[in-house]
């Protein structure tokens, strides 16, 4: 039973995530202030971001819930993978946001301030994996990798959200602007709506799939008979 | 179908899509192996 209701909510997602690929170039229509049809990297460049947001925000979570809940491992272990999670569709959305920057600005790298706030957050949590990897006692490095990615929860929305609403940049006004208005084409909305919603389920089945086999590493480990 | 049309784009990103989707799908699979205690597949 609990096996079809799970393959169940994985086929859904591959009917919304295709759906919503659908979506991207048949149903919601090119901006005509962008070049050609570089307005539809929109529908998966701005989920990626939002999903990485999604994972550091969750990753701050589960290290809270390892400081303040009984120090259990597998929280610290939930932790680490989400923020590996959310490295990965950092680097993407930044690899998509410089292949549209190289068809409307001319160049793959502008140092805008949006492209320069999303390098600034991977590498702090670039940081947080190189501390990682040089501690090799699980509990300090539980420890002490659960204050650092509380301590990035500060940082992490502060780049994602403020940078990009108080500088001068090229990049186009967020969905939500600064004057707290939707300012987007119902149909785009919808298929943006849609398609970041699909990204976030799929960081959490990723981040099920990487816990889980990081569980079994450890438990490898901790007896490798 | 007209290569680098619209039509040929979501083609290759649906393959992709599922490619990516019967990939974690297998992964899955093989480590609720292990959990079980065999050696998955």
């Amino acid at each position: 039973m609990t096996r079809t209701i799970s393959l169940g909510l994985r086929g859904a997602l591959w009917l919304v995530m295709s759906a919503c690929i659908w979506g991207a170039f048949f149903y919601a229509w090119s901006d005509p202030a962008f070049v050609g049809q570089s307005s539809r990297i929109l529908f998966f460049h701005v989920p990626m971001a939002w999903t990485s947001f999604v994972a550091f925000f969750a990753a701050a979570v589960w290290a809270g819930r390892y400081l303040w809940g009984g120090r259990q491992m597998r929280h610290d272990r939930a932790a680490a993978t989400a923020v590996e999670c959310g490295v990965l569709f950092g680097v993407l959305a930044t690899i998509t946001g410089s292949l549209w920057a190289r068809i409307e600005w001319g160049a793959y790298w502008n140092w805008d301030p949006r492209q320069t706030s999303i390098v600034v957050v991977l590498l702090f949590y670039g940081a947080y994996l190189a501390l990682r990897s040089a501690m090799a006692d699980r509990e300090v490095r539980a420890r002490i990798s659960s204050v650092y990615a509380l301590i990035a929860l500060v940082v992490t929305p502060f780049f994602y959200f403020i940078v990009p609403r108080i500088t001068e940049s090229l990049h186009p006004e967020p969905v939500l602007n600064a004057e707290r208005t939707l300012d987007v084409d119902p149909r785009m909305f919808q298929v943006l709506l849609a398609s970041a919603l699909a990204y976030t389920v799929l960081f959490f089945w990723l981040h099920n799939l990487r816990a889980r086999s990081q569980a079994l590493i450890d438990a490898l480990e901790d007896d490798p008979s | 179908m007209e290569l680098g049309g619209l039509g040929w784009i979501f083609t290759v990103n649906l393959i992709i899509w599922t490619g990516l989707f019967i990939f974690l799908l297998r992964i899955e699979r093989r480590i609720a192996g292990l959990e079980a205690g065999g050696k998955g597949r």
